[in-house]
This record gives C-alpha cells, structure tokens and sequence, in this order.
C-alpha cells in the first residue's frame, strides 16, 4: 500500500503538466479572490467585503474554487491517460500489480488532489476571512466550516467522473473533450426533457449543486446583515432561486455517484485487456 | 499478501509454468489455438515462429495482460495470481517507462511494485552498461539503450524465472550478443527462461527447450538438440553419383535422396550413418571424393515443419 502512494507520488512529482497544472489551480485561485476583494462596485447596498466575511466566505470560496475543478478532473485525465499512452498500466501487471491496485494507486492521487485543493481553499478562507472580518466570535466563524468538507466531495467526485472517462476511453484527448462537452452541453440539454424535480438527481447537477452559488440577490435587495430574512420563498417562486435538494440528500447523492464512477472504473479495468 | 517462493519448493516442480488448452481470437482473427506448452525449472524454453504467429499474445496471456477466451495457465502449478509475477521478470514487446523520469525513477517504481530492494538497481543497471545514464530521461535513450533497460528491469531483485519477448529487437550487433551473453549467464545460475523470437540463431544458440508456432497453433515442441538431431542428411560427393544413387536405393539403405551434378544429399534411414555410406560405397569399389553429415540448421528444420504443417 505504501509504495503505491510512493510511486504516484513519483510519478506525478517530476511530471511538467502536473506541476503547471496546479500552479495554474492555486494562482488563478488566488488572482480571482483576490481581484473580487478589491472590487469597488457601486451598486447602491452593494459590498463584496461582505462575501469576504466569516461565516459567508466558507461558501464564497467554495464557489470559486468549483470553478477550478474541470482543471483538477483534466489533470486526473492526463494522469491516466498517460498510464495508456506509456503502456504503463500494462507494464504495472506485468511486473505484478493487481487490476485492483491500479485503481487504488489513482484512487490515493483523487484523495491527495482533493485534500491539497481543500486546504488551499481553507488556507484563503482563513487569510481573507480574518482581514475582512470585523466582529468576529467562535460562532461566527465556525458557522458553515462544513461547506469545506462538501467542496472536498465535490473535487473528488468531479475528478473520479475524469478518472472514469479516461479508463472508458484509454485517450486522453477524447476524455477531456467528452468530459467538457458532457458537463457543460450533453447533460444541460438532456436535463431540460425532464420535470424541474426530476433535473436535480443528474450527476453534474448533483456535484455542482454543492456549492451554489452564494445569494447575490439577498445581498443587492440591501438586507445585509440578516440575509436569512430575505424571502426566498418569494424568489423560488418567481423562478429567480432554484429550488435546491436539501445539502444532506445532495451530499449522499454526490457519494453515491463517486462511488458508481469509481465502481464502473474498476468493473473496465477488471474486464478489458490492457 | 505474502508470497513466498521457497515453501513452494522451486527445484522439486515439476512445471514452472503450465499452459494447457489455450485459445484466443481477436475478433476473426486466431491469434492462440488449443496452445499447450509446459516448461520445467531450469529449461531455457524458446518459442518460435514467424511474424504474426501467436508468441507475444502467449506471453501477454501468462503476464496477465490479456484474458484468453478458453483454456488456462499455472505458474508453479497454482491458478495465476498477480503476486506471483512480482518473482517473474517480464519483457512483453516495447519497453514501457515513463518518458519524462529518469532511469533511476522508472527502475525505482518497478523495484516498489515487485517488493524488490532499491539497492539492486545499480547492479542490474552496470550489467547492460547504462549505470553512466542514470540520471537521463527514459526519452532520450536511443532504442537500443531502451531495450537494454528493459532487461535491466527484467532481471532487477534476480527472479527465478524471466520472460522474454524479441530480447534483441533493435540491437546492433555487439548488443545482441551482450543479451545472448546476459541470457546464457542467467540459464547458468539455473534460472527457468521463456523467450519467444522469430530469430532462429537466437534460439538455437541458448535455448533447450523449444516450441515451433505457427498461426496460433504448436506445430513442435521438444528438446532442441532432439529437433536437431532428425535426419540429418549425409552428403556425398562422387564420379559414379548415378550409380551409388541407385545401388542405395536398392539395398534400401536411405529414405530420400537428392542428386545435384555429383553431389548427392542422402537422408538415412534409422539406424544408418555417413560411415555404413563410406563402407557400402567402397565395397560396390565406388570412391567418394567428399563425405559429410551436415547438422541440419534449426531454420532448414523450421522451414520444414511450417511446410509440413500448411499441408
């Protein structure tokens, strides 16, 4: 088991595209944050300085972060791509590796990019959150640290989805280019044939559902400091908030769906030739 | 997990590796048929045949890469398992390494797969002159250097079995015979060896055990020096070549003969050799002026056999 994770580890340390790749991941990160914080936008009611406040910023940065994870899935792509292109999985068998401990071996580098970008989004979290905000107490800040755990699942479902596509297709190329299209076009139009209640059990539905996007609108209707007496009821009904499932269900729901891919991946891996 | 070699009694097996009754298609295509081949400890067991003929689909069946459709294989007389490969060294067609990780990185990984100490790389990486490369990127070797690495990876943890597909593909010369020489060394120390290879001289030269394939199916197997040692043929040179090509016939001494000028190329009946020839000749007072048994070559014999078996 330790030498699984010691060799993805080399595998991935002295590998270019990885290195860029997260770099790209952190930088941007922080350039996005960082550039929303100094916003000046004059809309009368309207800060960012409040996004940048505990308890919100645990949802902010989520957020932002979840638009970086399509870079994590790609990243695991290539990763395994590779594995096809340098015939490698097949020389690991040939040396003595199990099917199953090929899955193992990338299910540990799922694990560790996931953990890696959780803690980049916490390490922001706690910068900006104690620079912005004002009064601050245990309770304040400890509200909403779960969104943390959730954004964790999310990342590690996006990138076992890559991880299946790459082992369905054995090509990377094809596998980046399904999993854009399937996210951002495929599934959004298949979605649309079926009832509102129905749309929300989707796979990408359900993992990007994680981190919704934080209530701008309670923010602009001037309510600031109590945004939880906005009525969103209202808003649900004027179709401006989607009706969302409950965080738990989502979270359960996101599981499941990691599971199904990781178990799809090992059922391909188990039953083809490599 | 653990597997240990030596409780299962290496040197009183029977068979290192048994294959029975294997079959594969790719779609139309027979790639193995009904192929049944038993290697015993220490055989150097060559698997021969042309292009095309089923050998590294064979090997790629006993590493575990490919499922046969029908028919199974035991290494060590148990049901395959993949722990049991981590004490095989396995050289299937192109060396697979990561292109942009040194050569120290790519033997440390395999080294962690195989639960073979780290230290041994040094070794096995002198052994195939490439110590002085060690801190190049796999991509930059030439292909040679690429093929001998992926010897060095084979033999890295010394295993006691090796498994070798086309060792010398892309070789100059020299370093052809730098793996003949490794492969020798290593069937010395008693190691049971499997290597496929459509270059007869290569088999002949090591092997001592061998398997002729020819489209999936085995056409032959046995020692080499027994394949070898089948009618041989008597070559006689003489003035009278007609008439001692009669008088054998009649006295019913050869089983085939071939008349070229005065040159004759006699296949003997069992029992015969180039001496009852020399004897027989004299007393008809016919004088041959050349007389040689000429060890027919492992190619002659496998043109042979792939004749026969396409009839």
């Amino acid at each position: 088991m330790k030498s699984l994770i010691l060799n993805e580890f080399t595998k991935i340390w002295s590998y270019g595209a990885f290195r860029i790749i997260i770099l790209l991941h952190f930088i941007l990160f922080f350039l996005v944050v960082l550039v929303t914080s100094q916003l000046d936008i004059t809309i009368p009611g309207f800060s960012t300085d409040y996004l940048y406040q505990f308890p919100n910023i645990w949802e902010f940065f989520p957020w932002v972060a979840s638009w970086f994870n399509l870079l994590l899935a790609i990243l695991i792509i290539v990763i395994t791509g590779n594995e096809y292109t340098f015939r490698t999985f097949r020389q690991h068998v040939i040396d003595g590796l199990s099917r199953t401990n090929l899955l193992t071996g990338k299910g540990f580098l799922i694990a560790a990019i996931a953990i890696y970008s959780m803690l980049m989004v916490l390490l922001f979290s706690l910068l900006f959150g104690f620079i912005f905000t004002r009064d601050l107490t245990v309770a304040v800040f400890v509200k909403k640290t779960y969104m943390l755990l959730v954004y964790f699942v999310q990342a590690l479902a996006y990138m076992s989805a890559g991880f299946l596509l790459a082992i369905l297709f054995r090509n990377t190329a094809l596998a980046i280019v399904l999993f854009i299209l399937y996210r951002l076009i495929i599934e959004p139009v298949v979605r649309l044939f079926f009832q509102p209640e129905v749309r929300l059990f989707f796979p990408m539905k359900v993992i990007s559902n994680l981190t919704p996007m934080p209530e701008f609108l309670s923010i602009s209707s001037g309510n600031q400091t109590d945004p939880g007496n906005v009525d969103t009821l209202n808003l649900r009904e004027m179709g401006i908030l989607v009706e969302d499932l409950p965080v738990y269900l989502n979270l359960l729901l996101a599981l499941g769906y990691t599971s199904l891919f990781i178990f799809l991946a090992w059922l391909l891996l188990k039953k083809r030739n490599l | 997990m653990a597997f240990n070699l030596t409780t299962l009694n290496y040197y009183n097996l029977e068979h290192i590796l048994s294959i029975q009754q294997i079959s594969k298609n790719y779609g139309r295509i027979v790639a193995v048929q009904d192929l049944s081949i038993e290697v015993g400890p220490g055989h150097v067991f060559g698997i021969l045949g042309p292009n095309g003929s089923g050998k590294t689909t064979t090997l790629a069946i006993i590493c575990g890469v490919i499922s046969p459709d029908a028919g199974s294989y035991y290494w060590y007389g148990k049901a395959a398992l993949a722990v049991i490969r981590k004490n095989i060294g396995s050289l299937i067609e192109v060396p697979n390494f990561y292109p942009y990780l040194d050569l120290l990185k790519n033997l440390t990984i395999i080294a962690r797969i195989k639960g073979k100490p780290v230290e041994d790389i040094e070794r096995v990486l002198k052994l195939t002159n490439l110590w002085d490369r060690r801190k190049s990127r796999f991509d930059t070797l030439s292909l040679g250097m690429k093929q001998r690495l992926a010897l060095s990876a084979v033999l890295l943890g010394d295993p006691d079995v090796l498994v070798l597909d086309e060792p010398a593909n892309g070789l100059d010369p020299e370093g052809i015979a730098e793996v003949r020489e490794i492969i020798k060394q290593e069937a010395e120390k008693q190691k049971t060896i499997i290597l496929a290879s459509h270059i007869l001289d290569e088999v002949e030269k090591v092997c001592t055990h061998v398997a002729v394939l020819k489209k999936g199916r085995s056409i032959a197997q046995g020692r080499v020096h027994e394949l070898l040692a089948a009618d041989d043929p008597v070559v006689v040179e003489c003035v009278e070549a007609v008439r001692l090509k009669e008088e054998l016939i009649r006295v019913g001494m050869s089983s085939s003969i071939e008349m070229d000028g005065d040159e004759l190329t006699i296949i003997l009946k069992s029992g015969y050799g180039a001496r009852d020839v020399n004897e027989y000749a004299f007393q008809k007072g016919i004088i041959l002026t050349h007389l040689e048994t000429r060890k027919k070559s492992l190619e002659s014999q496998f043109l042979e056999l792939v004749k026969q078996a396409g009839q």
